[in-house]
């Protein structure tokens, strides 16, 4: 069975490594968080919007039980099931 | 045999090897080399993402994808699940050996460790000296350990049923492979062996040298084994007895010891996987 389509909005989802809701919620861990920015020697700041980025990494793992969409405190996850 | 002990093992495990140790100190650069683990690391991460989505849409390449991606992380960074009894061993073998946080759990749950305390991540070898120019990886720092302190440090993790995997750099990251880290893992917050369990990427985590057998005469039936194994290759086996007793299905297990150490009846061993012939392959 092909996996659910999972969509995150970036524009609203902006620092989900302090938010990590949806990271912890999942029962099947499918998300990361990525750094997206990175600057030599330094450490990427968690809380600067933008530096952060989600990702469902393991989409192929995911139930399509929408947890993570009633976790998100900014709406920013859509989830279609195929 | 296990493949890296062939090629790297002198005679012993190859995790067991000093050789394999002092490679990145020693190794002298060929003219004209350059390690490029940064364009390595793109390479891969694309590859992931590529396989991953591939098995999300059950892709016609999903196989072809496996195999070069597979092959890909054989030459560059396999990891090994060692036993408690093998990671003292090699805590004997290596300085400097420093704790720090752990990637995996940083990406998958966003945890964020920031002290000795909590460091479950362990490097080892004169990498670790070089930790600084990385602030990102090495978040809050590193915490360098003694023998005693990295032994207690793994007995620690170990005590509360983490797997203990050996990391290994290969040949992007300047020539030969070496060893170079040592980590506490769990399912699902560990990338190696998420790919290994839910993505099929065998090197990713390989098996250890050892499988767990049972003794039904000394087993309890407690099922702190079941409870501990992160394979879920015990199950507890209701009939035959008064109670029920632990069942380990040795085609699946990984040979982690976490069994072993947590049974409080001694009823769990740890034999070598060589002396076992259905399994001597399965790795």
């Amino acid at each position: 069975m092909v996996a659910p389509k999972i969509s995150i909005d970036h524009t609203k989802c902006t620092t989900p490594f302090d938010c990590k809701k949806c990271l912890l919620a999942c029962p099947q861990g499918v998300f990361w968080v990525l750094p997206k920015k990175n600057v030599k020697f330094q450490e990427t700041d968690q809380k600067e919007p933008g530096a952060w980025e989600l990702l469902a990494q393991y989409r192929a793992m995911c139930t399509g039980c929408g947890k993570c969409v009633e976790v998100c405190p900014v709406d920013a996850l859509t989830i279609d099931v195929l | 045999m296990c493949e890296y002990c062939e090629m790297y093992g002198g005679g012993t495990k190859w995790y067991l090897n000093p050789d394999n140790y002092g490679r990145q100190l020693y190794s002298r650069r060929v003219p004209g080399y350059v390690p490029d683990a940064i364009s390595y690391r793109k390479e891969r991460d694309k590859l992931w993402f590529e396989y991953f989505e591939a098995v999300a849409d059950e892709a016609e390449n999903v196989e072809e994808l496996n195999t070069g991606l597979d092959a890909l992380i054989r030459d560059n960074e396999p990891c090994q699940v060692v036993p408690l009894q093998d990671a003292l061993k090699m805590m004997e073998l290596v300085q400097p050996m420093a704790s720090m946080s752990c990637i995996c759990r940083k990406y998958m749950r966003a945890a964020d460790e920031r002290s000795p305390a909590e460091y479950s991540c362990g490097g080892l070898g004169v990498g670790m000296l070089k930790w600084e120019r990385w602030p990102e990886r090495y978040r809050g720092g590193v915490n360098f350990m003694s023998v005693d302190e990295a032994k207690d440090w793994v007995t620690k993790f170990d005590k509360k049923g983490y797997v203990h995997c050996v990391m290994v750099y290969g040949s992007s990251y300047g020539g030969r492979p070496f060893v170079g880290g040592l980590c506490n893992c769990d399912y699902p917050d560990c990338y190696e062996m998420r790919h290994r369990l839910d993505y099929h990427l065998e090197h990713h985590l390989l098996r250890s040298h050892y499988v767990a057998m049972i003794d039904y005469d000394l087993c309890n039936g407690c099922g702190i084994c079941a409870q501990r194994c992160q394979f879920g290759a015990i199950k507890m086996e209701r009939s035959k007895w008064d109670g029920p007793k632990a069942n380990i299905n040795m085609f699946n297990c990984f040979g982690c010891g976490v069994c072993e150490t947590g049974c409080p009846m001694g009823a769990i061993t740890l034999v070598e996987r060589e002396t076992i012939p259905e399994l001597k392959e399965v790795w």
